[in-house]
Parts: structure tokens; C-alpha cells; sequence
């Protein structure tokens, strides 16, 4: 993909575009405001990441300054202010996602690849399907391997959100983002027992192992 | 009404101007008696001392010229002037107060009796004359000086001469009734004039009380009001909104220090874990990596710490209360207790959750869950195997909305059960566990930002071993709909 990074701090910048560019990615970088709304208008990147705080031009005018030019290019906000109302405003603006500060580099990364453009999870579909595990939508049920699958609401939402994000790292902040809509960090390993329960269900009778652990970053599922 | 005049009585001002008022009839009857004495008494001197020197006239007549002179004088005077008299021997009775009914004033006795015919005696007494003209002739006050007319060796008869008092007295009453009545109309007039002012007076503090109270719950733009008619307390309200402007000044300028050290700070932070990681991942799958990824582990620790007192700072500071919204609380908890029942269950707890439908609470969703999940996850953490962690929602006796979580663990001593809700405190037990000693002063710096209670207490008192604790946030009234 080929991403914009708008942010002050050239250290960071730099560090984010070396990983960037280790997973794949084009990355350009712009210093200010000003500069970060002109290089993103005048060519089509597939992610922003812009941060809040900019010299020149404050990153939620950049934003809007694009929304306001019908461009609908996925944004990520990235931002030292980590209250709700910080994170609501951020998104009212027409960011895509929102990142506090201090953040994991894998962090950053799960969530440009999760709202590219490439990706596309707007779509709307009925079926997910990953190797011999399918789910539908619809009826809410989930088959692997044609045998039917049981799970709890809450389950089925976690595992709905790492097919949607297949083959891609999914962080534990982001599922708790997604499943449970919560926005802090708890101290224990809560997801990690939500996660091995999943495993229990879709992985246990088979031979091979869909839902994989990524070290220092999150989960992924993929054959 | 009595409750309402209790709540009068306390007010300052009232009770400044009864007092005053108080002291303003004292005076008034300092005077009056004063007054009365000036009038009343100097006039009854007066006649003392007109029937001394009567008497002590119609003596030296009687020296002069014989008791015959006396009659003639006595009848004389008895006729010509307003005085009462009466003289009176084995032989003779003259006078006009042989024509009166006479009784003493304390008693029945006649003016006469019990008295040493030797000696003065100063009476007072009460008499009637039915053959006056005038309309009140009954028990008309008067006195008199009853004393011997001397001769050379023995008492030639008794003399009386007296004076009616009766106007005297009556003026007397007249003034003191007029003190009587006045007195208490000032009493009155001060009373009601104490009650006007102190209303007006309650009126103005109460603005400054709601002032306080409002500033307290973070509305810091919330200004005294004023008059400008500059008196004192337009004064104290002026003096007041200065020093809250000033104060306000100092939090923008404090929380814009606040914002640049989060940011400052963070991003030299974030760089250090970004390197770590970025070197563990390039040293994936040797044991170096393992070394990378514990230190970026614990890059992450500090800057989570470092979140938490940020957020608990800003909490404290009490703004942004007007995000508070109308929600209910078994929502949020079911959703908690979803999360947090998988962990409960693989550290080996039992999790009961109790969560009726038909409460609503003004809180912020995503504050309160984290309060409660810190709250759960320290019960998770303390309680040991095979213990019971229990989340409850309910009404308490006064109908409030509590919320609290129940663990059959170690509890926390009486003695330290404020003491955990400030920052950094860690009891010796807990050292061993991992955590920054935030928890429960978020969970309190929380509870504060929602107007609520947060409060520890034991379980079972007599098991001293594994007491229990029970942590509960109980909203106040005006934040259940």
C-alpha cells in the first residue's frame, strides 16, 4: 500500500517508515499540516496516518480539510490525548481509527493493514470463509469443515472480526476496540482467555491450526 | 414551622439584629423606669414632705395658742384646702377623714390601730368618700404622716395629715402601660426588620454557597452575581470572581502543561518501545528476542503507568462532566461480566453476576467500565483458587444505585482502607503481584468524577483469615433518573 505519514516528530517518523517499508509498504512522509494536506491531495495514497498535534495546521484540520474535498481516503489518527471525548471528536472528523500514544509499532501497523484501502471491509457480504472454516452472516452460524460450530454472541462477534481481518495481525487492544467497544487497557491477559476458549471451539478437533498467536503483537487468523 | 425557625435562628444576621433589637427595648426600659421614678417617686416626696411640714405647723400652733387654735385650724384647713385630716383625742374627733372610709392598704385595719400614739408614722392607705362628686371616689390612694401634737408632758392628740395620691399613681400606670406597649412593638418591629434582612442576607450567601459548590464540581466559568451597589458583600462576590478567574487561569495554563508533557513525553517513549520491538522482530525466534520483547514489555508497563496518572489527573480536575449520560448500568456490567467470567473461571473463582433491569445512571460508559474492570480484576488477582468473585447491582436502603463486587480473598485492614486510594500505595501482600498501585485511585478518581461514593469494606468480620472485601460505588441521588 502506499501510505502517508503525517507527523512532527522526524525520530518517530523515521521509525515508522523503516517498519512500514519492512512490511511491504511505500511510505512518504510530511512534517506539518500544511505540507501533509498538500502531498495528500495531490496523490492518491491508500492510508493517512496524521497525527494530532502538527505544526502550521492541527491534524483534525487537515482531516477536514480533506473530507471537505470529497476525499475518502482511510485515515488513522494518531494522538497523545487518549480521552473519549479526544477520540469521538477524532472520529467525527472522519478519521477511520484512532491511536493513542503511546502505541507498538505492530499496533500501528494491524491497523493501517485494517482499514486500507485494499481491504476494503466496507463490503458487504454474507459469507466469510478462511480455508474449511465459513461463516455466515446472515443465519449466524459458523461450519468448519461442514460440521457445525456453537458459539456464544460474544464468540462469534470475536471471530467474526478476525476473519473480516484474515491473514492480518489483530491486536488485543483492537479486538477489545471492536468486540466490547472498550477503550482502556486492562492490566491482565483477559482476552488471552477469550482467545484460547475460541481456539477450544474452532481449532481443537482439527489437524491444522487456523488461529494463530503472534508474538508482541496480537492474534492472526490465516491456513 | 419549628424546623423553619430553627433555620432562622442559625442565620447570622438574624440573630445579630435580634439581639440588637433585644438591647434596644432594654434601653427603652431603662429609661422608662427612669422616667417613672423622675415623675412618680419625686412627687410622692413632694407630699411627704407637704404633710411633714403641716404637721409640724399645726404643732407650733397648738404651742402657741392651745389646743383650741388646733381644732379651730384643723377644721379650718380641712375645709379650705385638698389635704385629708384628722385629729383626734379622748375628747375631740375632727376632720375630713372621719367622714371617709378608711382602710390601710395592705389590710383591713383601721388608720389608727397598731400604731404607738408617741411616734410619726409615714401610711399609706386606700380611702372612699361617698360624698364626693366625682366618679371614681372608690379606694382612692393616698397618704398620710400620723403623729402625736405634743404638750409640755404627754400627748394633748393624735394628728393626721395626708394627701390624695391617686393622680400621681395613675400617671404612673399610665407611663408605665405606654412603656409597656411601646416596648413590645419595638420587640415586634425588630423581630420582623431581623427576619427581612436576614431572608435578603440568606438570599446572597446562599449564591455564594451554590458558587462553591458548583466551582467544586469542575464548572469553573460559574461566576458570583453581582449587584454593583459596591456594598460589602458586592464586594466579596467581585473579590471572589477575581480570584476565580485567576484560578481558571492557572488550570488552562496547568492542563496546557499537561497536555505538552503527555505529549513530550509519550513520544520519546513510544520510540524507545518502537526500537525494542523492531529489534526483537529482526532477532525473531532467537533468545535475544525473548530479552527485546520482555524490555519492550516493560517499556509498555511504564507507559501505561504513565497513562493512568495522566487520566487520573485529568479526572480529578473534575471537566468534561458534561459527558455524563443517562445509561443503564446492567448493560454495562453485563457486557464486564462477559469479558471477565472466561478469566474468572480459568483462575479457578466461581463469578456470580447480579444485574436487575430498571436502574439508569448518569455516568460515562468507558470511565465506569474501567473502574469496574480494575475492580474485578483486583478481586480476580487477590482471591484464591476455589474462591468466589460476585458483581452486584442494586438499590440500597435509601435508594441509591450501588454497584459493587465481592470477593471472598485477604480483604484489606480496616486501618488501610483509605490509604489504598491514593496513588502508588501497595499493601506488603500485594508487592508480590504485578500492578502500579494506580488501580484503586482510578477507580476513586473515577467514582469522584461521577459524584459517587467508592467504598471498601469487609465481608465476614469474623473470619479473619479470609475476610473479604466488598468495593462499592454508589451513585448519588441526583445522578439516578
Amino acid at each position: 500500500m502506499r501510505i502517508l505519514v503525517i507527523e512532527d516528530d522526524k525520530v518517530a517518523a523515521e521509525y515508522v517508515r523503516k517498519g512500514l517499508m519492512e512490511a511491504g509498504h511505500v511510505i512518504d512522509i510530511a512534517n506539518d499540516g500544511d505540507l501533509g494536506l498538500e502531498m495528500a491531495q495531490a496523490t492518491d495514497y491508500d492510508v493517512l496516518v496524521i497525527d494530532r498535534m502538527l505544526p502550521k495546521m492541527n491534524g483534525l484540520d487537515v482531516l477536514k480539510g480533506l473530507r471537505a474535498s470529497k476525499d475518502t481516503t482511510p485515515v488513522l489518527i494518531l494522538s497523545a490525548l487518549g480521552e473519549v471525548d479526544h477520540r469521538v471528536e477524532g472520529l467525527r472528523a472522519g478519521g477511520d481509527d484512532y491511536l493513542v500514544k503511546p502505541y507498538s509499532f505492530t499496533e500501528l501497523l494491524a491497523r493501517i493493514e485494517a482499514i486500507g484501502r485494499r481491504n476494503d471491509p466496507s463490503g458487504v457480504v454474507a459469507n466469510l470463509k478462511i480455508g474449511e472454516l465459513e461463516m455466515n452472516l446472515l443465519s449466524r452460524t459458523v461450519k468448519r469443515n461442514g460440521k457445525k460450530i456453537l458459539l456464544q454472541p460474544r464468540e462469534f462477534r470475536l471471530l467474526e472480526c478476525l476473519m473480516r481481518n484474515s491473514g492480518r495481525v489483530v491486536t488485543r487492544t483492537m479486538l477489545l476496540e471492536k468486540v466490547w467497544d472498550y477503550h482502556f487497557d486492562p492490566q491482565t491477559n483477559v482476552i488471552d482467555v477469550h482467545i484460547s476458549r475460541l481456539r477450544a471451539k474452532i481449532d481443537k478437533d482439527f489437524a491444522v491450526p487456523l488461529l494463530h498467536t503472534v508474538r508482541g503483537a496480537g492474534y492472526c487468523l490465516q491456513e | 414551622m419549628i424546623t423553619n425557625f430553627s433555620k432562622i435562628y442559625k442565620n447570622t444576621l438574624f440573630r445579630y439584629s435580634l439581639l440588637g433589637a433585644l438591647l434596644f427595648v432594654l434601653s427603652l426600659m431603662i429609661v422608662a423606669v427612669s422616667v417613672y421614678y423622675a415623675t412618680v417617686t419625686s412627687e410622692l416626696n413632694r407630699v411627704d414632705k407637704l404633710v411633714e411640714t403641716e404637721h409640724s405647723e399645726i404643732q407650733k400652733i397648738y404651742d402657741e395658742n392651745g389646743f383650741q387654735a388646733v381644732e379651730r385650724e384643723v377644721t379650718l384647713r380641712t375645709a379650705s384646702s385638698e389635704g385629708l385630716y384628722g385629729l383626734v383625742n379622748k375628747r375631740v374627733a375632727i376632720g375630713n377623714l372621719f367622714f371617709q372610709e378608711v382602710t390601710k392598704e395592705d389590710g383591713e385595719l383601721p388608720l389608727l390601730t397598731g400604731l404607738e400614739p408617741n411616734e410619726f408614722n409615714k401610711v399609706a392607705f386606700l380611702y372612699s368618700n361617698p360624698h364626693s362628686e366625682e366618679n371614681d371616689f372608690k379606694d382612692r390612694r393616698a397618704r398620710a404622716l400620723v403623729g402625736p401634737i405634743r404638750t409640755e408632758n404627754g400627748v394633748a392628740a393624735i394628728l393626721v395629715v395626708g394627701r390624695d395620691v391617686e393622680g400621681t399613681m395613675r400617671t404612673g400606670l399610665k407611663v408605665r402601660n405606654a412603656i409597656f406597649i411601646s416596648s413590645h412593638i419595638a420587640l415586634i418591629l425588630g423581630l420582623i426588620s431581623s427576619w427581612f434582612l436576614s431572608k435578603r442576607f440568606t438570599r446572597r450567601v446562599d449564591a455564594f454557597n451554590k458558587l462553591a459548590d458548583d466551582v467544586r464540581l469542575g464548572n469553573l466559568e460559574r461566576r458570583a452575581p453581582r449587584n454593583y451597589s459596591h456594598d460589602e458583600m458586592d464586594m466579596l462576590a467581585e473579590h471572589l470572581n477575581g480570584m476565580l478567574d485567576h484560578i481558571e487561569r492557572l488550570m488552562k495554563s496547568m492542563k496546557y502543561a499537561g497536555d505538552s508533557v503527555a505529549h513530550d513525553l509519550r513520544t520519546p517513549l513510544t520510540r524507545l518501545r518502537t526500537r525494542l520491538e523492531s529489534a526483537a522482530i529482526k532477532r525473531e525466534n532467537t533468545e535475544d528476542a525473548e530479552v527485546f520483547f520482555s524490555a519492550a514489555e516493560d517499556a509498555n508497563g511504564l507507559l501505561k503507568t504513565f497513562d493512568s496518572i495522566l487520566r487520573i489527573s485529568r479526572l480529578e480536575t473534575g471537566e468534561k462532566r458534561e459527558l455524563l449520560i443517562n445509561i443503564d448500568p446492567k448493560t454495562l456490567l453485563d457486557d464486564l461480566a462477559d469479558l471477565y467470567e472466561p478469566s474468572c473461571e480459568s483462575a479457578g473463582l466461581e463469578f456470580i453476576a447480579i444485574t436487575p433491569k430498571g436502574h439508569i445512571i448518569k455516568a460515562d460508559r468507558g470511565l465506569m467500565s474501567q473502574a469496574v474492570s480494575n475492580l474485578i480484576e483486583n478481586a480476580i488477582k487477590y482471591t484464591p483458587k476455589g474462591g468466589k468473585v460476585k458483581l452486584e447491582l442494586l438499590k440500597t436502603s435509601k435508594g441509591l444505585v450501588e454497584i459493587s463486587i465481592c470477593d471472598n480473598g485477604p480483604g484489606i485492614p480496616l486501618a488501610d482502607r483509605e490509604r489504598v486510594k491514593s496513588r502508588f500505595v501497595r499493601l506488603d501482600k500485594s508487592r508480590t503481584q504485578p500492578g502500579n498501585g494506580l488501580g484503586l485511585s482510578l477507580v476513586d478518581a473515577v467514582a469522584h468524577f461521577h459524584n459517587a461514593d467508592f467504598i471498601l469494606s469487609s465481608i465476614d468480620n469474623h473470619n479473619t483469615k479470609r475476610p473479604g472485601l466488598r468495593a462499592a460505588i454508589i451513585f448519588p441521588k441526583k445522578n439516578i433518573k
